[in-house]
């Protein structure tokens, strides 16, 4: 059940709302499960028992790990205790105590190896429409608590309810943000549903149905148009029209979803991190992927870049590392070879990118005043480059993939082009690619902060709530992208 | 590389909150009665409350089928984009009158894969039912003609033959009403015509009154499959038939057959089925009388030997690549009735 659904929005979510306001706060948590529960099953039955076993297992998992906490106080006294008397028992203990730390790893290891390999095995082998919906998140989500406790940066859960909720809480359900079990465990045992937090909620529910509904989906229908034509009979301008439509559509798809999850949140008083800050706003692609689904990049960074020792063991180590991090990066999108493809060819951007920082850093640029002018040009090279790089996202058949980057630039061989269809698609989409780019800005979101709370402003985001319903109504819902991923 | 520390809350608030406190003002807790006045006033003036009830029933029929077929891949809720209405890509003006069209559409299905659709792609066009074949198909002969045959011919049909206007090489020399998501429920109300000189568009009706041609070339059909069933679908083209032989009597009208879609469209799970199409392409090859009117079954030239589109044409499964529209042109080239023949 996608959020910019009819059955979403009349019925769960009020009446979800309405009985989570009732509950006493003690089980508030859980109703949120139930609720949880109720929704994925509504998009997704078959996979629940999977879902199911996967948290109930990973419960215990976490309680193995970090039941370390409390047994280190313990053996340490014992420690102690044997000094005092016999060397042999001091012995003893200390192989006690190294031979438990030895099993954590080795769980940790399996736990790990059966989560990811579960991932690995829906992503490769089995046809990618059966992947169950959300996997790639939730298991990325309890990836990250387990090694999390592991290294004893949070204790482990005690409570079964707090732990299932933190999985499967339905706002972050099927695609994120990726929540660290540290940034809501607070908010899991004491939290406030106050008028104040629904409202704002809403309204930031409101944003990115807007976001989802009125602008991804209809520059959805560009992107479907020029597939339906066939790569081999569109035109250049109307190959790099369809590349931009689709990197707005995929933006405003992924953000629309990210803000309404993060409304879903904090209308029960939830604080989920945000996904993207303007990355389109980037100077370049290191840049774009550190505002562009923020919480992956993250996870990435956390648990396998620095791991891997980052950036301080040289230039080589750290391309190395890159290379990983990317080519994880496309594996976790799908196991085809063009989001492999995709995630190479980041790395190669991202290496060269800073190949030319450090060059630019030994020779600057003599007078400001050059330099800020020069500001442009880092945004037009983004601007050229992201769109080709969607193109190795959005074209899953790499055959496929090559005629439309051959049209891209002119090197493909054409048949039945038509000479004028992209003034065709302007004169159909111009004012919606206007509209687009211009939300691509920081500069909607600045209104919103300073007339949040005004009267113009509430009653604008209503009206502009049931015109997105309206369109629901009139044209189907479409499910969000990231929900495949 | 990306991911730098983000703490999460901070930068929503930094984000959204605009940083600094404000005083509570009644605006502040207007929101969630305000959305839920507009939706009461809304559904009220469109009268559309029957959304909750329609939903219901459709999601409930879609929970079943989800628990009783948990073994089929897709249960049709994540289709891809456009594809809960074949053709909605390119229809940009709204109009309120679909919203019911598309509600019912969910729900409703022709569950009746009556067997003769095979008998319609290896004969020579129409079925040979007893039943529905009045027209003696021997009597037809076909000749093979050029473009230029087509300069007195006007083609009527939805986003199909928006494709062959757009790629058929035919856009100077006939003449096109054609638009993206056309219906026999509509296809002489909507303005889709337009005029040189002139910025109202008029309908085909006008246009068909206003103008004359020798040849219609009709193609239409499948964005009716959410909604009716194929007696009330055939009955309504029936009348669309006889509309366009009033407005235009000394034409040749061609009724091409509804073009199939791939299996693997077919067999996604929502309106738009073979069977469904093959029941009504029977209906429509049982309207051609052979002296005036004539019926065409394109699917000759597009499908493969199950009477399927050939998955290898198209990428939505419903409309012809542009390279391979030329394969539908050929086909009608190639079946351009000798009048002189026909009794």
């Amino acid at each position: 059940m996608a959020f910019s659904s009819i059955e979403f929005l009349l019925f769960f979510l009020p009446i979800f709302f309405i009985l989570y306001g009732l509950t006493p706060n003690r089980y508030k948590n859980i109703t949120l499960l139930e609720g949880s529960i109720v929704f994925y099953t509504l998009g997704e039955l078959r996979y629940l028992p999977l879902l199911a076993v996967s948290v109930v297992v990973n419960y215990f998992v976490g309680r193995f790990l970090g039941a370390g906490v409390d047994d280190k106080n313990k053996s340490k006294n014992k420690v102690k205790g044997g000094n005092k008397s016999k060397n042999g028992r001091n012995y003893e203990a200390w192989y006690r105590e190294a031979n438990r730390r030895e099993w954590r790893k080795a769980v940790l290891f399996f736990a790990l190896m059966g989560n990811l390999g579960t991932l690995l095995v829906f992503k490769s082998a089995v046809a990618e429409k059966a992947l169950p919906l959300g996997l790639s998140f939730y298991t990325f989500q309890i990836v990250s608590y387990l090694i999390d406790v592991h290294r004893r940066d949070v204790p482990a859960e005690r409570s079964f309810v707090k732990f299932a909720t933190y999985i499967i809480m339905f706002p972050k359900l099927i695609s994120g943000p990726i929540v660290n079990y540290g940034e809501v465990s607070e908010a899991l045992d004491n939290r406030r549903m106050s008028w104040r937090n629904v409202q704002h909620g809403l309204k930031l529910f409101t944003l990115g149905l807007a976001a989802k509904v009125l602008l991804a989906d209809r520059m959805g229908y560009l992107w479907n148009d020029v597939q339906v034509r066939g790569f081999e009979s569109i035109s250049t301008p109307l190959a790099w029209l369809g590349a931009l439509a689709f990197s707005l559509n995929i933006y405003f798809d992924f953000y629309g979803y990210s803000l309404m999850a993060m409304g879903l949140g904090r209308m029960m008083g939830f604080s989920l991190p945000d996904n993207f800050r303007t990355p389109y706003m980037a100077r370049s692609v290191r840049d774009f992927y550190r505002r562009w689904h923020m919480t992956l990049g993250r996870w990435f960074c956390d648990y396998v870049y620095i791991p891997l020792g980052g950036n301080r063991r040289g230039e080589l180590c750290t391309v190395r590392n890159l290379l990983i991090v990317w080519a994880l990066t496309g594996l976790w999108h799908g196991g085809r070879g063009n989001f492999l493809l995709w995630g190479i060819l980041l790395w190669a951007l991202i290496v060269i990118e800073r190949q030319v920082q450090t060059f630019l850093e030994r020779h600057p640029v003599r007078g400001k005043s050059i330099g800020k002018r020069l500001l442009i040009v880092p945004h037009l090279y983004l601007w050229a480059v992201i769109p080709v790089t969607w193109m190795c996202f959005a074209i899953t058949d790499v055959r496929e993939l090559f005629v439309y980057l051959g049209r891209m630039f002119g090197a493909a061989p054409q048949y039945m082009v038509l000479r004028n269809d992209w003034l065709r698609a302007l004169q159909t989409y111009g004012g919606l690619f206007a509209f687009s780019v211009f939300a691509c800005t920081p500069f909607i979101r600045r209104v919103y902060r300073r007339f949040r709370d005004s009267m113009v402003m509430n009653v604008a985001l209503a009206i502009l709530f049931w015109i997105c319903v309206w369109r629901i109504m009139a044209y189907g819902n479409n499910p969000f992208m990231y929900s495949g991923f | 590389m990306a991911g730098e520390k983000i703490a999460g809350s901070k930068t929503i608030d930094r984000q959204f909150s605009g940083g600094r406190r404000k005083r509570q003002t009644a605006a502040d807790k207007m929101y969630p009665l305000l959305l839920v006045l507009f939706g009461c006033i809304w559904l009220t003036a469109t009268d559309s409350w029957h959304v909750y009830t329609d939903s219901l029933q459709s999601g409930g029929k879609k929970f079943l089928s989800a628990i009783s077929a948990s073994v089929s891949l897709w249960d049709g809720g994540r289709s891809p984009v456009g594809a809960a209405d074949a053709d909605a890509n390119l229809n940009t003006n709204f109009n309120i009158e679909n919203m019911g069209d598309t509600d019912n559409s969910t729900g409703q299905q022709e569950g009746q894969p009556d067997g003769p659709q095979n008998g319609q792609s290896d004969g020579q066009g129409a079925g040979q039912e007893d039943e529905i074949g009045p027209e003696e198909q021997k009597g037809v002969s076909y000749q093979t003609v050029e473009d230029d045959y087509f300069a007195d011919a006007v083609f009527i049909g939805d986003s199909r033959t928006v494709g062959l206007f757009e790629y058929g090489g035919l856009e100077e020399i006939s003449t096109f009403y054609a638009s993206t998501g056309l219906t026999v429920h509509k296809l002489f109300s909507s303005k889709i015509v337009p005029v040189p000189g002139q910025k109202q568009k008029i309908t085909v009706e006008e246009a068909l009154t206003q103008n004359q041609f020798a040849k219609v070339y009709l193609m239409i059909g499948i964005n009716e499959m959410g909604t009716g069933t194929p007696e009330s679908f055939l009955e309504k083209y029936a009348e669309c038939v006889a509309h366009i032989q009033e407005l235009q009597p000394d034409a040749i009208i061609y009724l091409q057959s509804i073009m199939c879609v791939t299996d693997e469209r077919s067999a996604q799970g929502d309106y738009i089925t073979n069977e469904g199409i093959h029941i009504r392409n029977e209906g429509i090859a049982a309207m051609a009388d052979d002296e005036r009117i004539f019926y065409l079954d394109v699917n000759q030239s597009v499908c493969d030997e199950t009477g399927a589109m050939t998955a290898g044409y198209t990428y939505d499964g419903v409309h012809l690549k542009a390279q391979y529209i030329a394969l539908w042109k050929d086909y009608l080239k190639c079946h351009a009735v000798a009048l002189d023949v026909s009794p």
